[in-house]
């Protein structure tokens, strides 16, 4: 890893963000064990306990499909069939295995298009429950047991629940950090711009946790020794929400159009970093309990509040914290196509989100920046509209 | 499943009582108001029908409304109204076209919209979703309906199955998924008691599970008759005939629907009547959801003398003897049961030939029982659930047999705008060429 020094934060992520997976790739030349995952719902506290190199895959969006159709429907979700892509063309050559947690039909019924097409010496399909009642934790528990097992298989080493609950402390410091570097965004102009937070946070699901929390460290170090911006305090103030957007473009295109992104509800960013493990006895539980009822993610339903409005703050209260704390003027809200878990929640976001004052612009696009110069366009229009 | 814009000739006059079952299930929505009962928005295949029955809530089956509109080619305005309030077309249309018809619906204040097919559904009390190993919209569509119905109480159930993983004995993992799925329907009970007010009758539903053991096991003898050659019906058909099963599990009128059936099999075996005459090439409906606005399809097919035998759609059942469930004196433990053995009927084979997989065993199995000779898939530009992981089944398939002719369909379950019909006839057409090529070099 490019070794970090006062002031190098930002140039660090940066390479990472560019040479996506060469920190993995140069720790299964030094003997690790590298394991790709995909989503949020990734248990990285049980893959670091494990010992081994957890990394969360990504796409490319510059990069047309050019190999993954030949394996894999067009119907699937963009951003999925965009990574299988990716690994097909070796991309990934460097993992020993992978993750693949129940997020959503995309992965769900792809599964075995993923396993028996990479054919990788591990594999797991970690079967999240979509619901989050007390049967469904005891059930988590059960198959997180059993995907521990089947590290242990892999690995040849037995996984303490000491090794679980030490990995919980280092994630949960890691996403501490994170929090603070998020922060210093609240000010106005925020120190760190929303390209460059991208690239922190593409670069930190890169990372083992330990360099992760280094990094952030850097960065925060370095952001704060910033001068004040001369700015432009007059400049629209975005928050974007979707699910896995891990490229700079979309961001460049709001920035470049004379915003600020501010803050994001996005499943690389703030859904990973706000809410922590819980320290329990059996640490098991702990995680069981984060990943299912603290995660916000549309494919665990939610709906226990006894009015519609109480549902809504259950889902997306979140959202609205973050309008009234990082002070939003607007939020975009891009969605791939052909993803049925958000597309089915357009409707209650949007009007969620603007209730809480903050107009809204709804993007369905591909995962992709072949269509970049139409979402351009809307967005300064949006931005027009509300200046 | 239902009535097209231009009728449909049936192969069978037992199919043709279809549509009356179909209107049946949407006018006991309409109806049951007035009659004191409890509707609920559900999903087939959700393992809840046994429930609902012995609770007398009436299910409106949403997925039916909507292949009904299709069938009918009267989808679009529904369709229309959903997409207005940024519901992408990209995607469930069974989802979209429903979630159109609620919201006009609601802006009628509960009356449905003039025009709706078979008078459309009534406003349900409760909407019951489940969280599965495939469909999505089984949990979101309720949850996007409840934006425009927000009194309007909705219960997400979970019913998983152990994964296929060719490394690992599912019978190992097989306990903890009954204990979760027993308990899901558990609390399914407890949700639907709460909002009808009533009291589960645990002795009616004991007897309503022992009823649908039987109707599973009346199918599956039913559906074997078509092994014969030439075969008495085919999937054109069976797609009417899935209705009793699909929609009315847990019914005397299911089981009674497939003793008529089977009665009429029979005879048309010992009358040595087959659907095409002559019957040139057997060909496996393989995977994936018909669309319903072009059912005619099967009947080109038949035209050209190809039949399809056997399906892997909507056959969402097995023998219960073949599943081999222990014995318990709790009905949802042992619907439980039978949900997790009939996901994971398949998984044994597979794990016997390296480089397959359980659906693809399934389609091998009914391959060799009903001699096919080709297979078709169809997959649905709208529908992630049944048609992702079309393409892998396909090429393990074609790793077994060769040469195999497999034709893969593009279009959709309801979005008649991606249907092409001259097109379709096209590919028709070159793949039985292909089936003629490769009979002839079976000999």
């Amino acid at each position: 890893m490019t070794e970090l020094r006062d002031g190098n934060g930002l140039a660090a992520a940066e390479k990472l963000y560019t040479q996506y997976g060469s920190r993995a790739r140069e720790l299964k030349a030094s003997g690790k064990k590298v394991i790709g995952y995909l989503s949020a719902l990734g248990p990285v506290e049980i893959m670091t306990a494990a010992g081994v190199v957890p990394i969360r895959l990504k796409g490319n969006v510059s990069e047309a499909i050019s190999k993954g159709d030949a394996y894999m429907e067009s119907i699937v979700c963009p951003f999925v069939r965009n990574v299988f892509d990716a690994a097909v063309k070796g991309k990934y050559d460097f993992l020993d295995g992978m993750v693949l947690p129940h997020q959503c039909d995309s992965i769900d019924r792809t599964n075995e298009t993923w396993s028996y097409t990479l054919k990788l010496p591990y594999w797991h399909f970690l079967n999240v429950p979509h619901v989050t009642d007390d049967p469904s934790i005891t059930f988590m528990k059960e198959i997180l047991r059993i995907f521990i097992g089947t590290l242990e298989k892999f690995t040849g080493t037995k996984i303490t629940d000491e090794a679980i609950a030490n990995a919980v402390k280092a994630h949960n410091e890691n996403r501490k950090l994170m929090r603070e570097l998020y922060d210093l965004r609240k000010s106005n102009p925020p120190p760190i711009s929303g390209t460059e937070m991208m690239k922190v946070l593409v670069a930190a699901m890169s990372l083992p946790v330990d360099e992760s929390s280094a990094l952030i460290k850097a960065v925060t170090k370095e952001v704060k020794e910033r001068k004040p911006a001369a700015g432009k305090p007059a400049a629209k103030r975005i928050m974007l929400i979707g699910d896995q957007i891990d490229d700079v473009a979309v961001i460049e295109a709001i920035e470049s159009a004379g915003a600020y992104l501010v803050m994001e509800d996005l499943s690389i960013g703030a859904k990973m970093y706000w809410e922590d493990v819980d320290a329990t006895a059996d640490p098991v539980q702990g995680i069981a309990e984060r990943y299912l009822r603290k995660l916000k993610i549309p494919t665990t339903f939610v709906g226990s509040a006894d009015t519609y409005e109480g549902i809504l703050d259950e889902r997306f209260g979140q959202m609205k914290k973050y309008v009234n704390e990082f002070k939003v003027d607007g939020a975009i809200l891009f969605i791939y196509k052909y993803c049925d878990p958000y597309g089915f929640e357009v409707p209650a976001i949007k009007s969620y989100v603007e209730a809480a004052g903050a107009p809204v612009l709804y993007l369905e696009d591909e995962y992709s920046t072949s269509s970049l110069a139409r979402v351009k366009t809307r967005i300064e229009a949006f931005l027009e509209m509300i200046a | 499943m239902a009535e097209e814009k231009k009728g449909r000739a049936v192969a069978t006059t037992t199919a043709a009582k279809i549509p009356k079952f179909v209107r049946g299930n949407l006018s006991a929505t309409l109806k049951a108001k007035e009659e004191g009962k409890k509707v609920a928005a559900a999903f087939i295949a959700d393992g809840q029908d046994e429930i609902m029955r012995a609770m007398d809530i009436v299910p409106a089956w949403g997925e039916s409304f909507s292949g009904v509109c299709a069938a009918k080619r009267d989808a679009e305005k529904y369709l229309q109204k959903a997409e207005s309030d940024n519901f992408s077309r990209s995607l469930c249309t069974y989802a979209t076209c429903n979630i159109g018809f609620d919201m006009m619906r609601e802006e009628l204040g509960g009356v449905a919209p003039e025009g709706a097919p078979w008078g459309g559904m009534a406003r349900p009390d409760m909407m019951l979703g489940n969280g599965q190993l495939l469909c999505d919209p089984r949990f979101k569509w309720p949850q996007a309906t409840q934006h425009y119905q927000r009194d309007v109480p909705v219960f997400v159930t979970n019913m998983y199955y152990p994964p296929w993983d060719p490394n690992v004995d599912h019978h190992d993992q097989e306990a903890i998924y009954v204990k979760y799925a027993t308990e899901e329907l558990r609390e399914t009970v407890k949700f639907c008691e709460k909002v009808t007010g009533k009291k589960m009758d645990w002795d009616r539903l004991a007897a309503t599970v022992e009823l649908s053991d039987k109707t599973w096991d009346l199918f599956i003898d039913t559906y074997e008759l078509r092994k014969h050659i030439p075969t008495p019906m085919d999937t054109g058909d069976a797609m009417n005939t899935m209705v009793p099963l699909t929609f009315n599990l847990g019914t005397q009128e299911a089981y009674d629907f497939y003793v008529d059936l089977k009665a009429e099999l029979e005879q048309k075996i010992a009358d040595g009547v087959g659907v095409a005459n002559p019957e040139k090439y057997r060909v496996i409906w393989a995977a994936g959801l018909p669309s319903w606005f072009a059912l005619g399809d099967f009947q080109y097919f038949n035209g050209k003398g190809v039949v399809f035998p056997v399906e892997v759609t909507y056959r969402g059942c097995e023998k219960i003897e073949r599943l081999d469930l222990p014995k318990t004196n709790d009905p949802l433990e042992h619907i439980a049961w039978r949900w997790v053995r009939y996901w994971t009927h398949w998984y044994d084979a597979a794990r016997k030939r390296p480089g397959s997989t359980p659906k693809v065993e399934r389609i091998i199995e009914y391959i060799e029982d009903y001699k096919c000779d080709g297979a078709v898939f169809h997959s649905a530009f709208s529908c992630r659930s049944w048609h992702a992981g079309i393409m892998q089944q396909a090429a393990t398939l074609k790793n077994v047999y060769k040469d195999l002719p497999i034709l893969i369909m593009e279009g959709d379950i309801v979005d008649i705008s991606s249907y092409n019909e001259a097109d379709t006839h096209n590919r028709i057409d070159a793949f039985i060429e292909t089936l003629a090529a490769y009979k002839k070099k079976q000999g």
